[in-house]
Parts: C-alpha cells; structure tokens; sequence
C-alpha cells in the first residue's frame, strides 16, 4: 500500500515556504487545463481548411506555406486535421474520466456505505475486473458498444472506473480511522457532520489527485483504439486514426504522423503537469511546496 | 502456512473471472460465423450448418459447460475461425509475450534501481536530476506515442532496425517506463532510510557510500518496490499489448486483438484467462517477495 512518507518533512517544507508561494495551488493546474480545454474548443474554428476536405492531387505534400503540416494520404490538410481532431480527443478523454470517477467513486462508496456484505461483493467484482489487462478491457467493450464518439467515451470511462472505486476505498478507510476523527467522534461530533465536513473532503482530494493521473491515460488509450481502427468513426479525424493513416505512407510523409505523435506527446505531457499540481493541491501537506 | 488463504481466494478470483470473461464475449455483437459469412459470402443455410458444426447454436450455458470442463481438463478447444487448437496458437504466442515482458521488466528494475541506488549515494551530482527526468519521461510520454517516435526515428530515418518483428525498441520503450516508475519512489524511500540511525552507525564504522547504500540501504527499501509492483505489472500487460500490435510481434496481444476482431471466442477466453491468471500469479509472487524481504510483515 503506497502509504505517505513521514509526514513531517512536508510540514516543515510547506510552514517554511514564502507566503508568495501560498496564492491559490489550484490556480496554476487549472490554467494549463483552461488552456488545453480552449484549444479543443476553438481548434476547429481556427482550422485553416475542412479537415474532411480531399485534394487527391496534392497527396502527402511536404509542410509549406498554405498547408503549414503538409498534407496526408488522401491530400488533407495536416494541420486542419489536427486541430479538429484535438477537439474529439480532450472531449474523449474529459467525458470518459468523468464517467469514470463518476461510475466508480459512486459505485465504491455507495457499496462502502452499504455495509460489509455489499462492499465485499463490489469490491470482489473490482478486483476481478482490475485483472484484466485495461486495454483488452476496453478493446471488448469497445466492440460491444460499437464505434463512435459516445461509444469510445463510455467504453474508456468503464475501463478506468474500477481504480476510481479502488482510490475511493482506500481513502475512506485510511481517513475512517484516521486520530482526528477519532478525536470528532470523541468530542461527539454526529456521525453526518464527520463524513461531510471530514471525510468528504479528503476522499474527494484522493478521487481529484486519481482524476489527474487518469485523464492523460484517456487521451493515451483513446488514441490507441482509434489506431487500432476501434476509435471513432472512420471519416472524424482524431490523431489516433491521423497515425493509423499516416504510417503506410510514413516514408514519403513523415510528416503526416509525426504531426499527430508531437501533439499527442504534447498534450499528455501538459495533462500530467497539471495533474502533478493538481496533485500538490489537493494533498494538505504537499500545499505550498509545489 | 499463511500463504494458503491468499491462495484460495485467488483461485477463486480465478474462476469467477472466467465467468466474467465468458459473458463479456456474448456481449460483442455478432460471431464468428457472421465475419466468415461478410468475408466468405456464405448463404443462410451455410451459416445455420456452420454454427451447428461449431456447437454456436447450443445455449450458452451449454457452451459455458463445454468451454470449463474442456479447459479443467486441459483441452482449450480448437479456434473457431482457424480450426486449430487453441492452445497451440496460445503456446506459439505466449513465449514471444513472455520475452518482451521479462526483458523490459528486467531492464526497467537495473535501471531504475541503478539510478535511484546512485542517486542517494550521490545527492549533489546529476543523478538525482537523472532520476527526475525519468519520471517525468514516464508520467508525461505514453509507451505508444514513445513507441511510435522510435520507429519514426530509427527504422524510418536512421534505417538502423526494421520496424516489424524486432524486440529492441519494444524492450527499451517499456523498460525506460518502467524505470520511471520505479526510480522515483525507490529514491525517496532510499533518502530517507539514509537519514536513519543505523545508517549513522554504519558511517561511524567507516564504510563507504557505496557499501552503505548496496549493503544496508537498498535491503531496506524492497518494501517500496513490491508496492509499486501492482501498477508496474499493469502498465507492463497494457503495454505489452501495445507495442506486439505497434511492432508487429505475434504474441498474445496481437492473438488477442485478432480474436477480438475475428469474434474467434475460444480463443479470446483462454487468452483473457490467461492474462487474469499471470496477473494473479505475479501478485501473489509480489506478495511473497515482500513477506521474504520485510521481516515486519512475515
């Protein structure tokens, strides 16, 4: 079990640090998330060209001026793909990690309040379900559910859900019988105010600092089935099915997959900043020393 | 034996994931006889006999019977869509799965290891700057874009390897992940067990940073490594399976992928079980390795 280090160097860290240091931790995270969030959102408007649009005369053209990327296999412009695309994969991936800390906090915690005989059998099935390998999982649930961006979200989103439920056990039963609620319930603090005002807190700290670790994993896995044509439709350009594309072609048009590689590179690596402060965050004893 | 209750109740994780494993086939939409039937122009009587022939128009518990009392005795079955044994194509696969995954588990554990190990020997040099950047490398940079990078650059442009069918990008992409995760955690613990008396003592009698570190520090940290242990062994199946289907190797993963897309069932559950089965064997070793390695928890 991943316990925290002792605890006292982080205080010592976090007392020590300038009171500069102490504006809002959430506010850079949520810049760099805003940021990849207005992107998506405006990558489409701001395409050059139609992302759909074929010129079959002016195939796997080398990056110049008019098309700044090149253009693909079928004469697409690169880069109008890629910035359509961007909004399909920050969609993806925002709506499936939602579902997921959705469907497997809810699940874990309601099994938890349930009692000793639901939360075995919940967690029993968890467990199970966390044996199998996440892609496989999503590669079958994919195919059940068929193609599509709807299908691709609720098939990432379920495959991630179990870890959710995992965070959210371990987090309820650390901060259960954690000393200062042992303290509230001494003092008689009711049980409802020590779940709101105490527990809650620090359970919904572990499922955000689990979101953060997750979301870059979704924009990875949703990347992965559109290349492995499991994705989204054929015609939505996502850089998934941009490199599955590309790579037969990868010899005259490098271009054309290393394009959608950089941006995914790129994106995942702004993701996983902002999950490390995020993370900082929402651990009190990290706060101010990020 | 305090190992027997673990056991047990893995096994029986085992059988309730073959279950579980079975049900999610009959949720995939069409059989195989539907993929032959697109692919081979097969008419509705034609379909109808080859699904009796298959033993696909039993019900499922029927099918649920056959597939459990084959596999307890050891016979998989033959593939639906190839007709050969399953496990065969599962021997023929699995050994190329297993080599990947060894190789780049092997190389992650030296190097990460080696650099959280030369790290803390060394705090006021590059290494723990070192350690930093691998962490990063694996947090930020997913194996498949990584993966994707190394055939751009050194089969496309270098020419040094061919793009199919070679273990060395596969190996170095996973092991260097694996590395990241490992060297982070193992350095923290390492600082601060150098931080303990005992470590004082064993200056005090004059030992070295090196000796310290291999002889007294390193032992003492193996708790940190078999905690991690469960996400490594994740990331290593998944990625695994990535890299066969990116690298082209024919290991269970691109076995799996095919069954998926063929709807050869048989082939998917014994593979899918088998997966869940490694899974829950690694586990349990992880589990052991720490009992031996940590006389607290023996």
């Amino acid at each position: 079990m991943p316990e925290a280090p002792l605890p006292t160097r982080h205080v010592a860290e976090a007392v020590a640090a300038p009171a500069a240091s102490r504006a809002s931790p959430w506010r850079r995270p949520l810049l760099l998330l805003a940021l990849a969030g207005l992107f998506a959102l405006v990558g489409p408007w701001i395409a050059p060209q139609d992302p759909l649009w074929q010129d079959l005369a002016a195939r796997n053209l080398p990056p110049q001026p008019g098309a700044w990327l090149g253009t693909d296999n079928l004469g697409r412009d690169v880069l109008s793909r890629l910035l359509a695309g961007a909004r399909i994969t920050v969609l993806v991936a925002g709506g499936a990690t939602a579902l997921a800390l959705a469907v497997g906090a809810g699940l874990g915690l309601a099994a938890l309040a349930a009692g000793a005989l639901p939360a075995a059998l919940v967690f029993g099935l968890i467990d199970m379900i966390r044996a199998l390998p996440s892609v496989l999982l999503g590669l079958a649930l994919m195919v059940a559910l068929g193609t599509g961006v709807g299908p691709v979200t609720i098939a990432i989103g379920l495959s991630f859900a179990p870890t959710f439920a995992v965070v959210a056990r371990q987090a309820w039963l650390r901060e259960r019988q954690a000393a200062y609620v042992e303290a509230a319930v001494a003092s008689g603090t009711h049980p409802a105010v020590i779940l709101r005002r105490h527990i809650a807190p620090n359970v919904a700290g572990a499922l955000i600092t689990q979101a953060a670790i997750i979301l870059p994993r979704a924009v990875t896995t949703e990347s992965v089935l559109s290349f492995l044509g499991l994705g989204v439709s054929p015609e939505t350009p996502t850089w998934g099915r941009m490199i599955a594309a590309g790579l037969p072609f990868v010899e005259r048009a490098p271009h054309a997959v290393l394009a959608p590689v950089v941006a995914l590179s790129l994106l995942t690596l702004v993701l996983a900043v902002a999950g490390d402060h995020i993370r900082a965050a929402a651990d009190p004893l990290r706060r101010g020393t990020g | 034996m305090r190992l027997a209750a673990p056991v047990l109740r893995q096994l029986l994780t085992a059988a309730a994931i073959g279950v579980l494993v079975f049900v999610l086939m009959r949720v995939i939409p069409g059989d195989v006889v539907d993929v032959l039937g697109i692919e081979g122009d097969l008419s509705e009587q034609e379909q109808q006999a080859l699904r009796a022939e298959l033993g696909l128009d039993a019900g499922w518990w029927v099918q649920f019977l056959r597939w459990v009392g084959g596999t307890l005795r050891g016979d998989l079955g033959l593939s639906l869509r190839y007709n050969r044994p399953v496990a065969e194509m599962i021997g023929y696969a699995l050994p190329h799965t297993l080599r990947l995954a060894a190789l780049a588990l092997g190389l992650g554990l030296a190097l990460g290891i080696a650099a959280a190990a030369v790290a803390a020997a060394r705090p006021h040099g590059i290494w723990p700057l070192l350690v930093q950047a691998l962490n990063v490398w694996s947090i930020a940079l997913p194996t498949f874009c990584v993966g994707l990078a190394a055939i751009l650059v050194f089969s496309l442009w270098l020419g040094w390897l061919p793009v199919r069918g070679q273990l060395l990008m596969p190996v170095l992409v996973l092991g260097i992940d694996i590395a990241g995760q490992i060297a982070k955690p193992l350095h923290e613990e390492l600082k601060e067990i150098l931080a303990t008396p005992f470590i004082r003592a064993a200056r005090a009698k004059g030992l070295g940073p090196g000796a310290i570190v291999l002889g007294h520090v390193l032992p003492n940290a193996a708790g940190v490594l078999s905690s991690v242990s469960g996400l490594i062994l994740a990331g290593l199946i998944s990625g695994a399976l990535t890299m066969e289907v990116l690298f082209g190797l024919p290991g269970l993963g691109s076995l799996a992928f095919q069954a998926i897309a063929g709807r050869d069932w048989t082939v998917l559950q014994s593979v899918v079980l088998l997966f869940a089965l490694g899974v829950i064997v690694a586990n349990l070793l992880a589990d052991l390795a720490h009992r031996l390695a940590d006389p607290r928890v023996r």
